[in-house]
Order: structure tokens, then sequence, then C-alpha cells
């Protein structure tokens, strides 16, 4: 399956890190020589837009994790929420992969499988949220 | 200048500093763990004042602290100045967040319906008294509906312009490297917009309470009805190196906008803040709403209330107060005794 580019580092960033990291371990082998360039926690401000003047500002600053590793001419990039150095590595891994087609059937598989899991935990929750509807009706 | 030395002062220090972490004893990662799934909202509070978005963090310091609060967002404060900043993501809008609760009180059929999410607004205030006696407290499960609730709802605010109930401003479209950031350049008044925002954002809850209240209250020009309240999760969208956009994973932000019935027109007040505090938001949102042609050292007067609800510095120059000032508390003794010595009758010389 064709995924946008975008949509998978999305989803390799959501994914649960002892998975992530677990399958990153099967790419190293098969990817060969990788120079890493970034290995890093740091953080990324986030602006939000305001709506009663429509002013950009700033919330506050997240704590993120990123890897960035070259491979001949190819970037893997993984950043991801928190401190987990290993699954930011990892997805750069899978990102990496997935650029060179290395193993790229089994990286669709993963990522597929991890969209799976985060559609039904999203659907579980907006269905708890769905439970506290409130109609009104005024008499 | 007169000076005054403390004998014993850094074995005391050190005694005093054991002493008080004594009462905590040893902080584990399961201790941290326990903190974090226990009090999600304690973690929102702490991390939204901290202005540092990390649920491990704000576990181990509030583990570390003993749960003193200013101390928690002091120590979260200062680590974050360890830290480089990779990014700046692109700015959230309304219509964008991954939303668990919804409502408003001052329209009912608002665009997508509103939904109460997690809170405890309509409960009895009970407390488990018999978890002190060995009894597990285990709540009760939502019995969840068969389909999903929009992940993402509409803007009211965009629902009342089309119904010319207010004017939707100008998008602002500045570059998000660009966003004036109050951690890195000075608070002058009167305030950028920018600024005003994100430090109500890393507000001390307490403190803007307090002053949102008075203006609830009547201190303040305007009476706030909330035009809509948000809970809800929302997308760290950053850049790969090869440009294409993607999200670094979920935050939780909480978001309020209260309206005033003044005038022709509604005219809201806005506040936001990561992690989820509907308390902070409401007030904050209040003080905004009032701010505008406020009296000076009024407190909804945008210098009085931006100074005096930054935690860090307010509760850092109370506990100055502690510090030795027997140097200048002297002088005053001794410029008091002078004042008295001269008002006192001079005694009459013996004849």
């Amino acid at each position: 399956m064709d995924r946008p580019h975008s949509e998978t580092l999305s989803i390799l960033a959501r994914s649960g890190g002892e998975a992530l990291k677990a399958f990153g371990e099967t790419l190293l082998p098969q990817l060969g020589d990788i120079d890493v360039q970034k290995s890093q926690t740091g953080l990324v401000m986030l602006p939000m837009r305001d709506t009663a003047q429509g002013t950009a500002f700033h919330l506050g600053e997240v704590l993120v994790s990123e890897a960035q590793i070259k491979h001949g001419d190819l970037q893997g990039y993984g950043m991801r929420k928190g401190r987990d150095l290993e699954a930011a590595m990892a997805m750069a891994l899978v990102d990496l992969a997935l650029q060179g087609d290395v193993a790229a059937a089994a990286c669709n598989a993963f990522v597929a499988d991890q969209k799976d899991i985060q559609d039904v935990e999203d659907r579980a929750t907006l269905c708890k949220v769905e439970a506290t509807r409130v109609d009104m009706e005024t008499f | 200048m007169a000076y005054v030395a403390t004998r014993g002062g850094e074995r005391a220090i050190e005694q005093s500093e054991r002493l008080f972490r004594s009462a905590m004893g040893e902080i584990t990662e399961d201790r941290v763990a326990e903190i974090k799934k226990a009090m999600p909202y304690l973690i929102d509070r702490v991390m939204g004042e901290a202005s540092l978005y990390d649920e491990d963090l704000a576990a181990l310091a509030l583990a570390q602290t003993g749960g003193e609060l200013f101390e928690a967002v002091l120590v979260l404060r200062a680590w974050r100045t360890t830290q480089p900043r990779l990014h700046v993501a692109e700015p959230i809008g309304q219509d964008e967040l991954f939303t668990h609760r919804r409502i408003s009180a001052a329209f009912k059929d608002i665009p997508g319906g509103q939904v109460l999410g997690p809170t405890l607004d309509y409960s009895h205030r009970v407390l488990a008294t018999e978890v002190l006696n060995g009894s597990t407290y285990a709540p009760e499960k939502v019995d969840a509906a068969d389909k999903p609730s929009p992940a993402y709802q509409p803007s009211v605010a965009v629902w009342q312009a089309e119904n010319d109930l207010l004017d939707l401003p100008e998008r602002d479209e500045t570059r998000p490297e660009d966003i004036p950031d109050v951690t890195r350049e000075p608070l002058l008044f009167p305030s950028k917009r920018a600024h005003t925002l994100q430090s109500l954002a890393r507000a001390e809850t307490g403190g803007a309470l307090a002053l949102g209240y008075a203006a609830m209250r009547g201190y303040g020009q305007a009476h706030p009805t909330v035009n809509e309240l948000r809970l809800a999760e929302a997308e760290i969208t950053v850049t790969h190196p090869k440009g294409t956009q993607f999200s670094a994973g979920r935050v939780k932000v909480s978001q309020a906008e209260v309206v005033s019935k003044k005038g022709e027109k509604l005219e809201l007040g806005f506040a936001a803040t990561m992690g989820w505090n509907e308390v902070k938001c409401i007030s904050a949102a209040t003080l905004d709403l009032n701010s505008k042609g406020a009296e000076k050292g009024s407190a909804t007067e945008e210098e009085f209330y931006l100074y005096h609800t930054e935690g860090v510095e307010s509760s850092g120059f109370c506990i100055h107060f502690k510090l030795p000032h027997y140097v200048t508390f002297q002088s005053s003794l001794d410029a008091m005794r002078n004042a008295k010595a001269k008002k006192s009758p001079k005694p009459e010389p013996a004849e």
C-alpha cells in the first residue's frame, strides 16, 4: 500500500515504543552501515491560534526525542513525544528502510498494524466520549 | 553597609534539605509511574504552569518535591533550560483538536453538539472513606456508545460569525518561529497579545482563579458566559528534513472562550493551556475579556494580572522574605527609635 510519507511518519511517532524498538532491531542487519547524525532529546514549541483575535501564540514546549541517520544519499528521521531515544532511532530506521526500499513489505505491514491499533484506540475513546453527549431542550 | 555572618550555616542547610527529603523517602521509577497514573490532573496542572509537556518529568518533579507545587514547577522550568529547542510546531487551530469534552453555556444547540467528556461537574462530592478501611474503590465502567463522537468539532465562533453575532478576527499569519516568546523576550507593556496569551497559558492556576474570580464577582467590566470550553488533544506538527510535515504525537490541551453580552455584537475572551485545566482557562479567559479599558492597578488590568499570576516569580518573591533581612530590619528599627526619641519631650534641665 502506498501510504503518504506524512501519514507513515505520524503513525510511527505514535506507535508503542517497545513494538517500534523491537521492529527497528530487525532492520539493522539489512540496512548496513549507518551514519548517526542526531540522537538527542529537546523541545518543540507548540503554538496555538486564538479564536478571539486570531493571534498565534505559544502554549508551551513539548519534550521530544529526535534521531537522524544517513545511509548514502538517504536520510532517515524520527521525532517522537517523550524521552525515548531508542524509539526515535527505531522510527528513523523504519523511515530510512522505506526510502531505500529495504524490507518494504515488512515495514508497511508494521505501519499498517500500528495504524489499526491506533484507530481502535481512538474509536474506543470516542465511543466513550459519545456516551457523554447531551441533548438539551428548552421548555 | 553591614553584613551578618552565620556560623554553621552550611551544615544546617545540608541537614535541612535532608530533613525535607527524608519525609518522602526513596524515589523510585515505580513511584513516579504511580504518580503519573494516579494523578493525571495534577500532572497536567504542573506541566501547564511549567510550560513543559512531559508526564514522566512532571511526575518526577512532584515526587521529588513532595507535591510542593511551586517547587515542582520551578524544578521543571529549570530543567527545561538544559534542553535545546529543536523545532517550532505548526500552530494548532480549534477545529483540529481531537476533542474529549466540548460544552457551551451560551448556546445549547451548537453545531456538533455538546459532549460532557470526563468531568466531576455533575457528581456528588463524597469521599470514599471505605478505602481507608481496606475496601477497594473501583470506578464503574463507561457504557460506551455504539458509534464514536466526531473526533474534530467545528468552532462555535465561526458559527456565531455566520449568524452575524460576532466578527471573526483576521488570521495571524506570523511564521511559527517569529511568534513572540516570553521565554526569550522581556514582557513589556502594553503587552503583545502573543505574550499575554502565552503568559496566561503558563500562569499559576490559583493566581489566575483569584483575579479571574474578582472579575466574575463584579470587580471587572464584563460578566463571563462560557461560549465554548474544550478539553482535547492536539497534534504536534513538525517537519521532516525532506520537508514532509507529520505529527510527532499528541498532547492534552484545554481551551476556553468566554463571551460578553455588551454592545451590538458578542465579544470574546480567550485562554488556553497545555494539559487539562479548565478552571485556569475560564479564569484566564475572563481576565482577557475584561482587560480592555481596565483601570490601572485593577485586578483585570493586563500588567497587574500578568505580573501577579506568574507563579515562579511570585512564589520566589514571597519566599525571599524568609531570608535574613537582619541589617535592613535593624536599620528600620534604628530609624523608628530615633523618631520616637525625637517625639518624646526632653526633660527640663534641673535648676
